[in-house]
């Protein structure tokens, strides 16, 4: 990855300053980098871009010593200025990475889709990609991305794994057993627990899933995930402090996770904790942009903190891109009624009343009129 | 000049309720004695009570019922009742300790195991006078001795149980028992009741505290304000049931209907009920409410072609509640058919 010796020629055929001297700063940079002392590392880095402003290896070694020190918006920075100057799919991968650290998930997968063109047998950048996407819902992209990868690699566990969570998650529960199957196979893991309880969960079995899912726990602890889906199983089986403790301790491991944000914001939603419920709802918009369920969860907060106008703002807007939002329509009306808006309010009661009518309309099996009536 | 007459009224009762206050406290019927004599008639007053005041289990010292392999027993034992299910191999006695609901209709029990706090699967029903599933509880056949026993009622539900039947049972979603008085009490709905009572038991020296005027919502204010416990209509929208299930939750229902206007104070729920007084059960009372609007001068509310009297017996059939064993009154006001379908 590093491209120590050639830039060190460079810089020392380029320069030769006494204070400081840059050949022998660049070898101390490379020297303090390879032992892991980053934050020295990087003090010779900042001096080193100031004298080379212009040199991509060295923006890309420095992007990386920030990103191995946690530092990835700064890192970005770096990674984006070293492409600027000389494009690199392999500094590419390397500033998608430093997105998808930052949870910054969109960017990641716009740079990936960028170096998966690239390099398109490259499995890292592939699964990154993949991967991405999984974490933003699309698990349709998901599967389009990972089922030529899984039929060239049909025994690679990590890629069944991944494959098979997102079949299981866009509903095709079947298609997801089978290639879930060699990992359940493989003996009792975290992973094969997960997979089951989640495919339990998808077919409403939540005392199954729970089981499956306390299991995986038991297993692996650290497997992203396990307790946010696990939180899900308790709070389905009506064990609402079990819940909140497990989503609490998946935050802990992953402070941005989706499903452990929002649904910890529900709870404290209900427990009339809006403040922090606004804060998880915000980290899990930052997971995942413009979504449409948290923006709903966050304008209803308004609404009860009584910030009406905030909130009709933000609803009005939600039903712009999703017409077909009954909970929305219903949450937007009681707003118009508060702010005394009667019009508005009775025509998003009748555009409520027309979706529940054409909800209804098709769910097979279910009588308008089943009423005993006297 | 007429306010004024009535203002000072108030504070006559209030100061000879003062003058009684050094020996007994002032409670809001010193005051307010025409709401506090009646009120005690009304269902709400008593929808929580303790299973040892229960006036269901103390007439009914020994009540059973067979579902399945389930065998139920309640047995008052003193001033205890203790709930038995058995499948006849494994056994599991608890005592039960709250009683939701009056004898109008039904009474479900709530009980603690292992510290959870559990629904009993089965309720007394007054038209079968005796017991049988809990409303809902058949949504899923019980597949070992707890579940038979009753459903777990996690912190949330408990809180909007008990928030609705007691009065001072939560604080920020949180239960709080310690401070629990069973039954809608008047802090309940008049919040800041107390401080007001307290401010008259002040001797007068400051300015009494005002309560918020609950009589100045408008028509949906209240229809949210009674919703809170029997559901609005945003509740129901937006989380069902769409089945006749949804024929108990009376604000929905009334929201549904054609003459329901959100700033028409003569289609309130408070225009037809005085939540002071016991429920009317008389359908001819609710004639004068019907025809505040629906009068020949009034070309907007038509005239009924059938009947002159006696409306809410058509215009708002009884539905039953599936599983209820009780018919409810449909608040959703329309020309409903013999036989027509129930427009959820």
């Amino acid at each position: 990855m590093f491209r120590f010796g050639v830039v060190a020629l460079c810089l020392g055929s380029l320069y030769a300053q006494t204070q400081p001297n840059p050949e022998a700063l660049w070898k101390e940079a490379v020297t303090l980098h390879q032992q892991g002392k980053l934050s020295e590392a990087i003090k010779d880095y900042q001096q080193l871009v100031k004298m080379y402003p212009d040199q991509p290896q060295l923006r890309s070694n420095f992007g990386a010593a920030l990103a191995g020190s946690g530092h990835y918006a700064e890192a970005i920075e770096q990674y984006e200025k070293a492409i600027a100057i000389h494009p690199d799919p392999k500094v590419r991968l390397n500033l998608a990475l430093a997105y998808y650290k930052e949870t910054e998930f969109q960017p990641a997968i716009d740079e990936l889709t960028k170096v998966h063109q690239e390099l398109p047998d490259d499995k890292q950048a592939t699964m990154l990609l993949a991967d991405s996407n999984l974490q933003l819902g699309h698990n349709k992209e998901v599967i389009r991305i990972l089922q030529p990868l899984y039929k060239s690699n049909p025994k690679d566990l990590a890629i069944a794994y991944m494959l098979g969570t997102a079949l299981v998650r866009d509903g095709q529960t079947a298609e997801g057993q089978v290639v879930i199957d060699p990992i359940l196979k493989n003996g009792d893991s975290a992973e094969a627990r997960l997979l089951m309880g989640m495919t339990k969960m998808s077919v409403n079995d939540f005392a199954g899933a729970r089981d499956d899912l306390k299991r995986a726990v038991e297993l692996d602890p650290n497997l992203p995930d396990v307790y946010a889906y696990y939180g899900s199983a308790l709070l389905s089986t009506g064990d609402q402090p079990g819940a909140e403790k497990a989503f609490k301790q998946e935050l802990a491991h992953n402070p941005n996770n989706f499903d452990a944000n929002l649904r910890m914001g529900v709870l404290l939603k209900q427990n009339d904790e809006f403040d922090k419920a606004l804060q998880h709802f915000q980290r899990a918009l930052r997971a995942r942009p413009g979504d449409l369920a948290v923006r709903f969860q966050i304008a209803s907060v308004l609404v009860q903190q009584s910030h009406l106008d905030e909130a009709r703002v933000q609803l009005e807007q939600i039903v712009k891109e999703a017409p077909d939002f009954t909970e929305a329509h219903v949450t937007l009306a009681t707003v118009y009624y508060r702010q005394k808006r009667k019009a508005d309010g009775d025509r998003e009661r009748q555009i409520v009343a027309k979706l529940t009518a054409e909800r209804q309309a098709k769910q097979p099996g279910v009588k308008q009129g089943d009423a005993g009536t006297k | 000049m007429k306010r004024m007459w009535q203002r000072a009224t108030i504070l006559l009762v209030c100061f000879a309720s003062v003058a009684v206050a050094k020996a007994n406290s002032l409670t809001c019927a010193s005051c307010h004695a025409k709401q506090a004599q009646s009120y005690p008639g009304n269902g709400m007053s008593h929808a929580l009570m303790t299973a040892a005041e229960s006036q269901v289990l103390r007439a009914n010292p020994h009540l059973s019922v067979k579902k399945g392999i389930w065998s139920y027993a309640i047995k008052r034992e003193g001033n205890r009742s203790l709930y038995t299910v058995t499948d006849g191999r494994e056994t599991v006695t608890v005592p039960l300790e709250w009683a939701f609901g009056i004898d109008v209709g039904g009474q479900t029990y709530v009980f603690q195991k292992d510290g959870q706090y559990y629904e009993s699967r089965v309720s007394y029903y007054k038209a079968i006078k005796g017991l049988d599933w809990t409303v809902g509880a058949t949504d899923s056949l019980p597949k070992n001795l707890d579940e038979a026993a009753g459903r777990i009622i996690d912190p949330g539900e408990r809180a909007r149980c008990f928030g609705c039947h007691a009065t001072h049972a939560t604080e920020h979603g949180q239960m709080t028992f310690d401070t629990l008085v069973p039954g809608v009490q008047c802090e309940r709905c008049h919040v800041g009741a107390e401080a007001h009572r307290d401010s008259f038991s002040d001797g007068m020296t400051a300015k009494p505290i005002a309560m918020k005027k609950l009589s100045s919502l408008s028509t949906e204010e209240v229809s949210n304000f009674c919703g809170q416990c029997h559901r609005t209509w945003a509740e129901i929208a937006m989380n069902g049931p769409m089945s006749t299930g949804n024929v108990r939750f009376q604000p929905y229902r009334l929201t549904k209907s054609k003459c329901y206007d959100t700033e028409d104070k003569r289609i309130s729920c408070v225009a037809c009920h005085d939540p002071h007084k016991p429920l009317d059960q008389v359908t001819e009372d609710y004639d004068a409410k019907c025809q505040a609007c629906h009068t020949p001068s009034n070309a907007k509310a038509k005239l009924c072609k059938v009947a002159s009297k006696n409306c809410v017996s058509c215009h708002m059939p009884k539905v039953e509640l599936p599983g209820s064993h009780k018919f409810f009154t449909d608040h959703m006001i329309r020309i409903a058919g013999a036989n027509g379908a129930y427009p959820e």
